[in-house]
């Protein structure tokens, strides 16, 4: 397993702890055009992702790539999650993975 | 006062029982002398000083006298009781104590009468009567006293658990706890109509008396649901096990020639309908049993009828579903059939706004909507129930349970409540809480859900059995050609093979062997045996697609509902893990649950 690169999970508050590092999040799309994709984090925040989004999006989206701000990415990789997904459970593992069983996950 | 005992009481007591009177009747102190144990029973003497009365303590005071409330020269304070005849001596009487309370600890010696105690109390004119002999009160009263009470007085009542099919004569007092409604039946001798109700006796006893055709129209309107009747000349058999719906060994016959009087003067203390209240959150074990559960809870909401089309004969129904909750903080959808619907329903409705609080006894758990309940035709509702679980359950909602959030008892699946999954939530397990506990399921079987892979299943197995297409049951094959099914007595030339196999599950904790029928095993599988079989037969060269079906149903995980019993095995107890159900992963609900244990893991540390 390559661990030279991790990315952290997070939500929309947990993002601004990670500015210049790599991080992955699942949005709900909004919006989007050419070079980014307007998305409502697990948590109910604005996230603009940017960089080239894939033709076509489905409801929920993974991105994986640097966090700029509190509330923009540069993704790297996109990847679609379908139309359903459990943000509730999404967002109690981003809560876990960077609180108390943060020692598990790189 | 309070150390003495009342006077001329025990006259008061006789006078008093057959009177047409509905008032309250007195509170008497007696001293109990003479206190011995008959049976489960106790026999004793009543002593007011004046008088003595044989009387009888039934078996539920055993406890009261066993831990020394009630003692020997100790004086009781009559709540309810009954004088009855003691058979053979129409002079004398004994008194049937039902309720009763210690007043004092024993004392030295029997109270006699006392000169003191007689003078001013005397002169009330009712005292006339102490004047007379039991037997000539009796004898007064017998002129004019309604024919119920009359048969009070001259028959001796017997107690349900004493009757048997040998018995002579007997006259049983009986409250009705549950009247069925009348049913029309076919059958080779033709056509008749039938129905029945549930006797209930002042101990508690319980039976089932039916009545057929000119007796079930004789007596369909006598007996209301409720009401204290005497009965005689009925008949008595063992109770066919299959039917039996309450605790009793007899059941009743009533013919047209039985007797069945209402006990209408009097105030009786034959008891209510018994409940047996399981938690709602404790509802999942019952999920699809045959047996009855009651319930009590606070009436949530209350829905508009709707009507169903039943299945097999395409009736129209009214169906009500009302919404309970209780202080496990759970509730739970109970539906409302026929008249309960409509009658009891509107009524509920009517009400709903204060939050009655409801006792429903004999309710079906079915797994709609992942655990619910469901009236049957011998469910019986009662509305703010005069209970100390009532005024319970009603001061914990007043207190708190009103701003309380709840949860149903169903949710945690109920995202996957469409895709055929069951009952998968509070009683959910490791397969190692199966191996680790050997004695699981030895009174009856208890029941689970597990997550849980296939580990393996093995292919050299008997996998199936040839069955009969109309009602599954094991086919033999016949002489000639076909087959022949000894239950519906029939021949086919064909049958269908269904599955009964043995699977290892496996999850983190460890591994269990686990029996599974047709139904399940198709799950398991992806195909039906007959399918399974075809594979199998055709199985030639390097493909062996029976293998490869197999292997791919190993290594799959599965949410299972299972139930645990105990076997005897070549004199051996052995565990016997059966599926009863099966349902893919709803990985949502799945993750919810972790989290669950995860947060409940963390509040424990």
């Amino acid at each position: 397993m390559d661990t030279s690169s991790p990315s952290a999970f997070v939500n929309g508050a947990l993002l601004r702890r990670y500015i210049g590092q790599k991080v992955r999040t699942v949005v709900q799309v909004i919006g989007s055009d050419m070079g980014s994709v307007v998305g409502k984090s697990t948590d109910d925040l604005q996230i603009f992702v940017k960089g080239s989004p894939p033709a076509s999006t489905t409801t929920y989206l993974e991105v994986i790539g640097i966090a700029e701000s509190e509330n923009s990415i540069r993704a790297e990789t996109w990847t679609n999650f379908g139309i359903s997904f459990d943000a509730l459970n999404y967002n109690e593992l981003c809560k876990l993975a960077n609180g108390e069983f943060k020692h598990l996950f790189i | 006062m309070e150390n003495s005992v009342t006077q001329n009481g025990i006259a008061t007591v006789l006078s008093n029982q057959s009177t047409d009177s509905s008032s309250v009747r007195p509170e008497i102190v007696v001293q109990v002398v003479d206190l011995k144990p008959v049976g489960n029973r106790y026999t004793f003497n009543a002593n007011d000083g004046k008088m003595k009365i044989k009387a009888m303590l039934p078996a539920t005071f055993r406890s009261d006298i066993i831990s020394g409330k009630i003692q020997n020269l100790g004086l009781i304070r009559l709540l309810d009781y009954t004088a009855n005849d003691i058979p053979g001596k129409s002079e004398e009487k004994y008194l049937l104590v039902t309720k009763c309370e210690a007043v004092a600890p024993p004392l030295d010696a029997e109270i006699k009468a006392e000169i003191k105690a007689s003078t001013g109390i005397m002169l009330k004119s009712k005292q006339e009567f102490v004047a007379k002999s039991a037997s000539q009160i009796i004898n007064e009263q017998r002129a004019n006293a309604a024919p119920a009470a009359r048969m009070a007085i001259t028959r001796r009542v017997h107690p349900l658990v004493s009757l048997n099919p040998y018995q002579g004569s007997w006259t049983i007092k009986v409250r009705v706890t549950n009247k069925a409604v009348m049913r029309t039946y076919k059958n080779a001798r033709g056509e008749g109509c039938v129905f029945n109700v549930e006797l209930t006796d002042e101990e508690g006893t319980q039976i089932q008396a039916t009545m057929f055709n000119a007796a079930a129209r004789k007596f369909y309107d006598t007996f209301q649901m409720g009401k204290v009747y005497y009965i005689s000349r009925g008949s008595l058999k063992l109770a066919n096990k299959q039917f039996k719906t309450v605790q009793n060994d007899y059941e009743m016959t009533l013919n047209e020639n039985s007797e069945v009087e209402e006990a209408r003067s009097e105030e009786m203390f034959i008891p209510e309908t018994k409940f047996n209240f399981v938690p709602i959150d404790e509802l999942g074990a019952y999920v699809n049993q045959k047996e009855l559960i009651d319930v009590i809870g606070v009436v949530q909401s209350v829905s508009p009828t709707m009507s169903i089309r039943r299945k097999n004969d395409n009736e129209m129904i009214p169906k009500r579903d009302i919404t309970l909750a209780d202080e496990t903080k759970k509730t739970v959808v109970v539906s409302l059939w026929n008249d309960l619907a409509t009658g009891l329903g509107q009524e509920l409705l009517d009400m709903a706004d204060n939050y009655p609080i409801i006792a429903i006894k004999s309710l079906k758990v079915g797994d709609f909507q992942g655990v619910s309940l469901s009236t049957v035709s011998r469910s019986n509702v009662v509305i703010n129930p005069d209970s100390p679980e009532a005024a319970k359950l009603k001061s914990w909602y007043d207190s708190e349970g009103k701003e309380t959030s709840m949860s149903t008892i169903g949710s945690g699946i109920s995202s996957s409540a469409n895709n055929g999954s069951r009952s998968m939530y509070s009683d959910r397990v490791c397969l190692s809480h199966f191996t680790s506990n050997p004695s699981l399921g030895e009174e009856k079987p208890v029941f689970f859900s597990t997550r849980a892979y296939i580990s393996f299943i093995k292919p050299d197995q008997t996998m199936w059995y040839r069955a009969c297409k109309t009602c599954n049951k094991k086919v033999t094959e016949a002489m000639d050609s076909g087959y022949w099914c000894e239950g519906c007595q029939k021949k086919d030339e064909e049958c269908s093979l269904r599955y009964i196999m043995a699977v290892k599950a496996s999850d983190s904790t460890g591994e269990a062997w686990c029996f599974a029928f047709n139904d399940e095993a198709e799950k398991i599988i992806g195909c039906t045996a007959d399918e399974l079989n075809k594979l199998k037969s055709s199985e030639e060269g390097e493909a062996n697609e029976f293998q490869t079906k197999l292997k791919e149903a190993t290594w799959s995980s599965h949410l299972f509902r299972v139930s645990v019993s105990k076997q005897e095995y070549n004199s051996e107890k052995r565990q016997r893990i059966t599926v009863k159900g099966v349902s893919p992963i709803d990985f949502a609900a799945e993750t919810r649950l972790l989290l669950q244990d995860i947060s409940k893991n963390k509040t424990s540390q």
